[in-house]
């Protein structure tokens, strides 16, 4: 099966996995210059459009320790490419080693439908939803610096911290007003 | 200087950007060196008109040194007329070896036979190219030199690019170009744009093309966009593969700025889930038409990322392929027409 499993390879030390799932291939690769500079842990980036990924890279490939998916906000295609691509992984992944990150969410033909979907998505597999902009060299920093921190708890860097803890903290929720019984 | 001189003048004035009047004036070369100082330019376009017709006057140029400056000025910038392509075939023995003079000769022969009333101006530009520049008058009455045709032919290339002909006067165009060419017919060529440049590099294949190969490039590292031993792309090979495939498509680097194509439905309507559209026995009309600021180099990166499905469909490459952009589709099969 080509389904990509969370432990089934060996960790190697001080290292730190990530896979950045894009369908437009373009902020995923400011992404991965920001990520690799990081000086107190080797972090190894994957880039990819869409899962499967190919059979061939299985051997040299390191454990992914998080899985990125990048949603362009103005485009639809890419969340029909992210969602399609959600039935490769292993359901091991899913606690507290996936995470969506929607880019573009200030720009002004964002479809509010669209903006819907990704949030139940991400609250309907209990993954934190984080919005980054891709614009200026410093934004792209930030996001690298953000994704960092979910990367270092999910490797198992962060002592006392696991992944499944950590998405307990973080993870999307729907605000209380939308689709609520009232209580009378 | 009468009054068709001076409304040409007027128009022309208009027309011309003021960064450019300087130069083309010189270029021109029909008012003098002391002539072209005493014109201010920084003044509003309606004084610079009167000035310039002061001087006009003063040199007695006539309409016809006017049009003159008119062709001068769209030989540099013809980039701002709607052309359209017309293709000649069939060609006659001696068709390859018509050069310049033979063709100004032949031309004005022929069309002096078909129309009486039509003044012609043929030049050569820098690049190969002859400018033809027509003013046509009705029946007999005075010519009129506002509506001017004009045509822009390679020699021993069987391509003709027309801009401002009305459909009057078409036939007698066509008829008198195909003579003087040495071929034997003359077709649209479904090419139309605004800039003559582009549809000129698209039809004679002026652009970096990609042959396709088996065996790619050794050099891997003209595609390297993360050059980091940490970094590494998953499906890199697709990727490449996509790229290639689009290059085969529509070629690589710099793509001739095309800005439009039509792609005109005569089809029946197919949608299973709609059965009273599928009952209508006449076709579906459908007008689709692509516009942007350089169509193929989108296309392209539509093909190479992705969002279009590799191997190009084939109603996509025949853009480049064919030299087209007018395309009439029927249930049987893709075909042209005028």
């Amino acid at each position: 099966m080509s389904l990509l499993a969370p432990f089934n390879k060996l960790p190697t030390l001080n290292t730190a996995s990530i896979l950045l799932v894009e369908s437009e291939e373009q902020f995923q690769q400011s992404l991965a210059v920001a990520l690799v500079e990081e000086m107190t842990v080797t972090v190894n980036v994957r880039l990819a459009r869409s899962l499967p990924l190919p059979l061939e890279n299985d051997e040299s490939r390191p454990r992914i320790d998080l899985v990125v998916f990048i949603i362009n906000l103005t485009s639809d295609l890419s969340f029909r490419s992210a969602k399609a691509s959600l039935k490769y992984l292993d359901p091991g992944y899913f606690l507290g080693k996936v995470c969506f990150m929607a880019t573009n969410a200030r720009h002004a033909s964002v479809h509010t439908g669209l903006l819907d979907a990704v949030r139940q998505l991400a609250v309907s597999l209990h993954c934190p939803l984080l919005f980054a902009e891709d614009q200026t060299p410093e934004d792209v920093k930030s996001s690298a610096r953000r994704l960092l921190t979910i990367l270092k708890v999910a490797s198992g860097l962060v002592p006392n911290t696991s992944a499944l803890f950590l998405s307990n903290l973080t993870r999307c929720t729907m605000p209380l007003d939308i689709d609520q019984p009232s209580f009378d | 200087m009468d009054d068709p001189a001076k409304f040409l003048l007027r128009r022309l004035v208009r027309r011309i950007p003021a960064q450019m009047l300087k130069a083309t004036l010189e270029k021109w070369g029909r008012l003098n060196a002391e002539q072209r100082e005493s014109l201010n330019f920084s003044q509003s376009k309606w004084a610079l008109t009167q000035e310039l017709e002061a001087l006009c006057e003063e040199s007695r140029l006539t309409v016809k040194h006017i049009a003159e400056l008119e062709m001068i000025y769209i030989t540099e910038n013809p980039n701002q007329m709607m052309w359209h392509a017309f293709q000649l075939l069939d060609p006659e023995d001696g068709a390859l070896a018509v050069e310049l003079m033979q063709f100004k000769e032949l031309f004005k022969c022929h069309l002096r036979e078909l129309v009486r009333n039509v003044s012609v101006k043929i030049k050569k530009h820098t690049d190969e190219a002859v400018w033809i520049r027509m003013s046509w008058g009705e029946g007999f009455s005075r010519l009129s030199h506002l509506n001017a045709t004009y045509v822009v032919h390679y020699l021993q290339t069987p391509y003709v690019f027309v801009s401002g002909l009305s459909p009057k006067n078409k036939p007698l165009l066509l008829q008198v170009l195909t003579l003087s060419t040495k071929h034997e017919r003359i077709k649209d060529a479904n090419l139309s744009g605004r800039k003559l440049t582009a549809i000129r590099d698209l039809l004679l294949r002026q652009y970096e093309h990609v042959f396709p190969t088996k065996y790619p490039s050794p050099l891997t590292e003209r595609n390297q966009s993360v050059s980091n031993l940490h970094t590494e792309k998953e499906q890199a090979e697709a990727s490449a593969k996509r790229h290639q495939m689009a290059g085969q498509a529509f070629g690589n680097g710099v793509l001739p700025a095309l800005q439009s194509a039509v792609y005109k439905l005569e089809t029946k309507f197919k949608d299973p889930t709609n059965q009273t559209m599928t009952e209508q026995d006449e076709p579906f009309r459908c007008v689709v038409k692509f516009s942007s600021t350089n169509l193929l180099e989108s296309l392209r990166h539509c093909a190479s990322s992705g969002i279009a499905s590799t191997p190009v469909a084939p109603l996509l490459s025949s853009i480049p392929l064919k030299g087209r952009n007018y395309f009439v589709i029927t249930d049987k099969s893709p075909s042209a027409n005028s």
